[in-house]
């Protein structure tokens, strides 16, 4: 790829996915008072947004209990969760934060089924996947898309084969109808599928490849989502376009979400409801509003400098 | 004085829980093993067959690695020539030099070197590659997407192993006998078609019928299939279980080809034991 390439490439990512008129963001990272003044709109927008989510939540009633962990208790060598317990309703979006090394990645672990708990249930649509044999556990998991923190694409394949795996794996669907549901998928992560299609992960950026595994994510139209650390490692409009994409997802599609996040101010955007995980604990269970509301010392401290 | 009994006792506790932790690991280690061993295998049978995954590994395994096998199996067979020439011309037996070799690399240096060799060159890439998909997430991305990480990589190189291994010894044994007519014809001086004649009649003196498969064919094949089988084995279990970033990848790297060599070496005396109890 030419230099020339790269810069284009790099613009095109960072551009709003929102955004028609290219000139209204920055396309130069150094040009900082721009960039400050585009993330603040930007972030005015999501919250806009956000304002709008109540009245457009998807497919499932939002009384409808899709995720619940049920006093769960995990232990290594030493334990990393007890007695944790928090659930999610149809369409919300439950954001995990805490200190680095709290258990916070291990609890998507826990509702994919690839750890089971010592202790606790973990039921996705009321039914308990613990003691499920694995290859009910596959089913299950096929209710779910997740996107991982360092996107985790199969680096052997182009981008149209990461987004298409899942299909080719568990549909009977044609070449045609895959083509078309990646095209689809991609243009929803705001991805342009002539462009990227026969691009491998390895040419990608970082935001680029977790837009990728978002689409990856949502090929197969799961009900859940689940997020682990989705703007780490991104710079401030990245950070922006991902939590407007996961708000994107929660608006258009009513998907349930789970994200793991130690980026608080991303996790007020996109929160229906926080979950401070703290000493192997769930510290504090509730909306930003009653988080920032909360007279608690420890949750004044994290909340620090916010 | 009892200061000191005491410090001894705890220093033998201490030692014997130390012990007693590596010996544990190492039965759950061995028992993850078989564990592995088993689903890869009996996954060959189950549908869905990733065909594709086979050929490709097929061919990164058997076609990538003929050139040096071809190396080394031409190179081996020379230099045993050379040396067993000195040998026996001080008997007076020179005129079988064609057994000699054949016997030599059908049995034991052609199976064995290709293994050794498919085990630095595959063995590694396979625990290199495993390795990162497990440390970048991608394992955990096939689980998440619905698919058996051990069907989909293990089985497919595992098999594909089990197939190539003996095609590359063949291979090896063939160059390996064609390097050594060289010394033969231009070192001893002895026509080709004599060489070549006491060559198929170490391979074949005994005749060839389905109730008779000379013990050449048998040690030469068998060996192969089974040390294809640890090589792929060792690597995928070293690669799927890497811990510890880019430094975990590199370990499991360089525990699969020491593994693997050694168990080729160890399992290579008792696999002829057994062959020639049973076949004798």
């Amino acid at each position: 790829m030419t230099d020339e390439e790269d810069r284009r490439r790099k613009g095109d990512e960072r551009r709003h996915p929102s955004e028609k008129d290219e000139t209204a963001m920055p396309r130069r990272a150094h040009d900082s008072g721009r960039v400050r003044a585009a993330i603040r709109n930007e972030l005015e927008e999501v919250a806009e947004d956000s304002a709008k989510k109540e009245t457009k939540q998807g497919v499932r009633s939002p009384q409808e209990q899709v995720i619940t962990l049920d006093n769960i208790s995990l232990a290594f060598e030493e334990p990393i969760l007890e007695n944790v317990s928090f659930d999610a309703k149809g369409g919300e979006t439950i954001v995990v934060v805490g200190e680095s090394g709290t258990g916070k990645s291990t609890i998507l672990k826990l509702l994919l089924r690839l750890l089971i708990p010592d202790k606790g249930r973990v039921l996705i649509d009321g039914e308990d996947i613990v003691d499920l044999t694995f290859d009910d556990a596959l089913k299950v998991r096929q209710k779910m898309g997740m996107v991982f923190q360092g996107a985790a694409l199969f680096d052997s394949m182009t981008v149209y084969e990461n987004v298409a795996y899942p299909l080719r794996e568990h549909t009977v669907l044609t070449e045609d109808e895959i083509e078309a549901r990646v095209r689809e998928k991609l243009q929803f992560v705001d991805l342009e599928p002539d462009k990227v299609n026969d691009q491998m992960p390895s040419e990608l950026s970082g935001g680029m490849k977790k837009r990728v595994g978002i689409a990856r994510g949502l090929a197969n139209n799961p009900e859940i989502m689940l997020y682990d650390e989705p703007t780490s490692g991104l710079d401030p409009l990245t950070t922006a376009t991902i939590t407007y994409l996961i708000l994107k997802l929660q608006r258009e599609l009513g998907v349930t979400s789970i994200v793991v996040s130690h980026d608080i101010r991303s996790a007020f955007r996109m929160a229906s409801k926080i979950a401070l995980l703290a000493n192997r604990h769930i510290g504090f269970f509730g909306t930003p509003e009653e988080m920032t509301g909360s007279d608690d010392s420890y949750i004044r401290e994290f909340l620090g400098g916010f | 004085m009892s200061g000191t009994l005491r410090s001894n006792h705890d220093a033998h506790h201490l030692i014997l829980e130390r012990f007693n932790d590596a010996a544990k690991r190492g039965v759950q280690s061995l028992q993850e093993f078989f564990v592995l061993a088993g689903k890869a295998l009996g996954f060959i049978f189950v549908k869905p067959f990733y065909t594709g995954d086979l050929f490709q590994q097929m061919d990164a395994i058997g076609v990538g690695s003929i050139g040096i096998v071809l190396l080394t199996g031409f190179f081996t067979g020379m230099v045993l020539a050379l040396q067993s020439a000195v040998q026996l011309q001080t008997f007076g037996a020179s005129d079988y030099i064609g057994r000699l070799i054949a016997g030599s690399m059908i049995r034991e240096l052609g199976p064995v070197l290709a293994g050794l060799m498919v085990a630095g060159r595959v063995g590694s890439g396979i625990a290199a590659q495993l390795g990162s998909m497990r440390v970048t997430e991608q394992i955990d991305a096939l689980n998440t997407l619905g698919t058996d990480p051990i069907k989909k990589l293990v089985t497919p190189r595992v098999l594909a192993s089990l197939i190539m291994l003996p095609v590359l010894t063949v291979i090896n044994d063939f160059v390996g006998i064609l390097g050594g007519s060289i010394i033969a014809m231009f070192y001893l001086g002895k026509p080709a078609s004599l060489y070549w004649r006491t060559v198929f009649e170490q391979i074949l003196s005994g005749g060839f019928t389905l109730h008779y498969i000379p013990n050449d064919f048998i040690q030469g094949l068998a060996k192969p299939f089974v040390f294809g089988g640890i090589i792929s084995l060792v690597a995928c279990y070293h690669g799927l279980n890497t811990t510890g970033g880019t430094e975990g990848v590199g370990n499991a790297t360089t525990r699969t080809v020491v593994t693997a060599s050694i168990l080729i070496l160890v399992v290579d005396y008792f696999l002829t034991q057994i062959i020639l109890v049973l076949f004798p």
